[in-house]
């Protein structure tokens, strides 16, 4: 397997993406070259249609490539099957969805401690991260509450921690605050940016949201599937 | 283990499916359950009673007399054959006979007739006879010419109980043998050809009469359990090997009976697939549907990293869970029905009669094969069909599931 070394979490090469709709080609992604380093807390934006799910899908290996190459923590994932996709994404990558997407019917804490069971993260190790990291995204107490006994930011900060907890080389979160009142929204941005600072974990979002792009500090601007611009701030 | 506890608080979420298919699968479960004892009730009832009528579970004769009946093809009583059978378990009891043919004469009637030389005390345990006497009495114990003939006989002859008949027939010396017997009794055994030939008197007249000395023809046996039978059977060939005999089951003796019993279960056997038919379509339906509904939630599952098979074992495990619950429930519920069925039966309003016996009343069985069967049935029918929706949810592609990430 082709492997890339560097301090660089995601590197993208002439990545297309053509979709048939009803018999139509559409061409979501029209050669994107992009690389994101370790650390990053980066904004993808542009307009609907402009191919931003698109790409954060190809990227989180969710979605597959017409044409190009992606690699993910050195690993060139555009060319894994099924299986070594699931679980290179259970290792690698922690989502935050618009929509929480919590599992139903377990508990905020049995949510969070999914991914590491998976993974096979001893018993004691698996409490101990989570009792951290509910303290973390301030939900003490809440444990044993299911998804629809928390508000909706309480079930984002479940997702988050779910997406942290198992220590992923990258966070991708697609319109996290999309679902959120602005105060709700913006505490939990500002935590997310909190914990970027203190984890040095890479965060990439996909946003329409302004407060997502005042407090990114890279601004990637796609608009027709191409990146149009690239602005990185302070 | 997370599979599983996810796959049981999801049968608890979706309580109104849930009931749903576990209804279909309870409703199975008990009927096939039912059907499986109502059968081997029915059938072990039937072949009971036709086999106590007269030809017993197990008979012995000499070899080929099956198939050719012949006086001479006779087994002695002085072999150790006896001391064999007595000592073989499971044996309720057995009686010997002997047989001819031969005529018999009242006034200016004269009638062919089946004679048959019975053992009164071991016939009378081993079969059903004594219960077709319809007028008179049995054959006594020291019973010595004396004689029991059939219904249709004694219209022929015009005898009555009390009557002396003359019979001739042919003695195994080749001698002619004639006697005269006292009618003590008719038979109706509801074989209308059978009775119209019958002519019994005991086993040591009937050697006399034919010069058989201590020769018989026949043994009949009854076994203890119906379902022992063909092992039975198999331990007394290997154990009379030696002695030029043939030990056959019933199911060889009635061959007619047994293939007409044969071919009434396939009737079962069809209702049985219909069933499975009714919950495997009930179930797919359900799952699907399930399915379908929860897309989106597979979807999350795989892209966090859950496996595809790991998807496929949840919702088998969903169904799995309600077919054991299912089958739970449905052996309890079943077990009752058909220990109510076996107590007291069903009573027909039209009694029907196979092979010359009647039936008035049916009656189920409480057997492990009743719950067994069935709960096999119900499980794999319901895993097996979950197999395809399960494919389904194993192959979620996550990013169409969720539309965008």
């Amino acid at each position: 397997m082709e492997e890339n070394s560097n301090n660089d979490i995601i590197v993208t090469e002439n990545v297309k993406k053509v979709y048939s709709e009803n018999g139509v080609p559409v061409h979501a992604v029209k050669g994107i070259d992009l690389t994101i380093s370790s650390g990053e807390f980066t904004a993808i934006v542009g307009p609907s249609g402009s191919g931003k799910t698109t790409f954060l899908n190809i990227i989180s290996g969710l979605d597959d490539v017409t044409e190009g190459k992606v690699w993910l923590n050195g690993k060139l994932i555009s060319s894994m099957k099924s299986r070594e996709l699931s679980d290179f994404r259970r290792d690698n990558i922690g989502f935050i969805f618009q929509a929480y997407n919590l599992i139903p019917v377990l508990t905020a804490e049995e949510n969070i401690e999914y991914i590491m069971l998976l993974q096979g993260v001893p018993k004691e190790e698996r409490h101990e991260r989570v009792v951290k990291m509910l303290e973390e995204v301030g939900l003490k107490g809440m444990e044993n509450r299911i998804p629809t006994k928390l508000s909706g930011g309480q079930q984002q900060r479940v997702a988050i921690a779910r997406a942290m907890v198992s220590r992923p080389t990258i966070i991708l979160a697609d319109e996290p605050t999309a679902n959120l009142d602005s105060k709700t929204g913006a505490e939990l941005l500002d935590m997310m940016r909190h914990l970027n600072e203190r984890t040095g974990m890479t965060f990439v979002f996909s946003t329409h949201d302004n407060m997502v792009m005042e407090r990114a500090r890279r601004l990637i601007t796609l608009k027709d599937g191409q990146v149009e611009s690239d602005e990185m701030r302070n | 283990m997370v599979t599983l506890k996810i796959a049981f608080r999801n049968t608890l979420r979706q309580k109104r499916r849930t009931i749903l298919t576990a209804l279909t699968m309870l409703v199975g479960f008990i009927l096939a359950s039912v059907s499986i004892g109502w059968a081997g009730g029915t059938y072990s009832h039937v072949i009971d009673m036709f086999t106590r009528n007269r030809i017993g579970h197990i008979q012995i004769h000499a070899k080929g007399y099956m198939g050719k009946p012949s006086l001479h093809k006779s087994i002695s009583q002085d072999r150790p054959v006896f001391e064999k059978i007595k000592n073989q378990k499971g044996i309720e009891s057995w009686t010997s006979r002997v047989y001819s043919v031969g005529l018999a004469s009242l006034k200016e009637k004269t009638g062919g007739i089946q004679i048959t030389g019975i053992d009164v005390d071991k016939e009378v345990k081993t079969t059903n006879f004594d219960k077709k006497i319809t007028q008179g009495r049995n054959l006594s114990k020291d019973s010595y010419k004396e004689a029991l003939i059939g219904k249709g006989l004694s219209k022929i002859l015009l005898a009555d109980v009390g009557d002396d008949v003359i019979v001739i027939s042919q003695g195994a010396d080749g001698s002619i043998a004639n006697d005269i017997y006292t009618v003590v009794g008719i038979t109706d055994s509801g074989n209308e050809e059978a009775d119209r030939t019958g002519f019994y008197i005991d086993l040591s007249d009937a050697q006399n009469l034919l010069v058989l000395g201590k020769r018989i023809h026949e043994i009949v046996i009854v076994c203890t359990d119906l379902d022992k039978v063909k092992k039975i059977t198999n331990t007394l060939k290997s154990e009379l090997a030696e002695y030029d005999l043939e030990v056959s089951p019933w199911q060889e003796t009635a061959k007619s009976f047994y293939n007409a019993m044969q071919a009434d279960l396939q009737g079962m056997w069809l209702m049985i697939f219909v069933i499975v038919l009714i919950i495997a379509v009930q179930v797919l339906n359900s799952v699907l549907m399930s399915v379908l509904e929860r897309t989106r939630e597979y979807g999350v599952l795989k892209a966090v990293g859950t496996r595809p098979f790991q998807v496929f074992k949840l919702v088998i495990f969903e169904v799995s869970i309600i077919a054991v619950a299912s089958v739970l429930i449905g052996s309890l519920l079943s077990t009752f029905i058909n220990h109510l069925l076996s107590v007291y039966g069903i009573n027909l309003s039209e009694p029907f009669s196979y092979g010359g016996i009647e039936f008035n009343k049916l009656s189920s069985q409480v057997s492990a094969r009743s719950v067994y069967l069935p709960a096999i049935i119900v499980i794999l029918s319901s895993a097996g069909i979950s197999v395809i929706p399960a494919i389904r949810a194993a192959r979620t592609v996550a990013a169409k599931a969720m539309r965008s990430i």
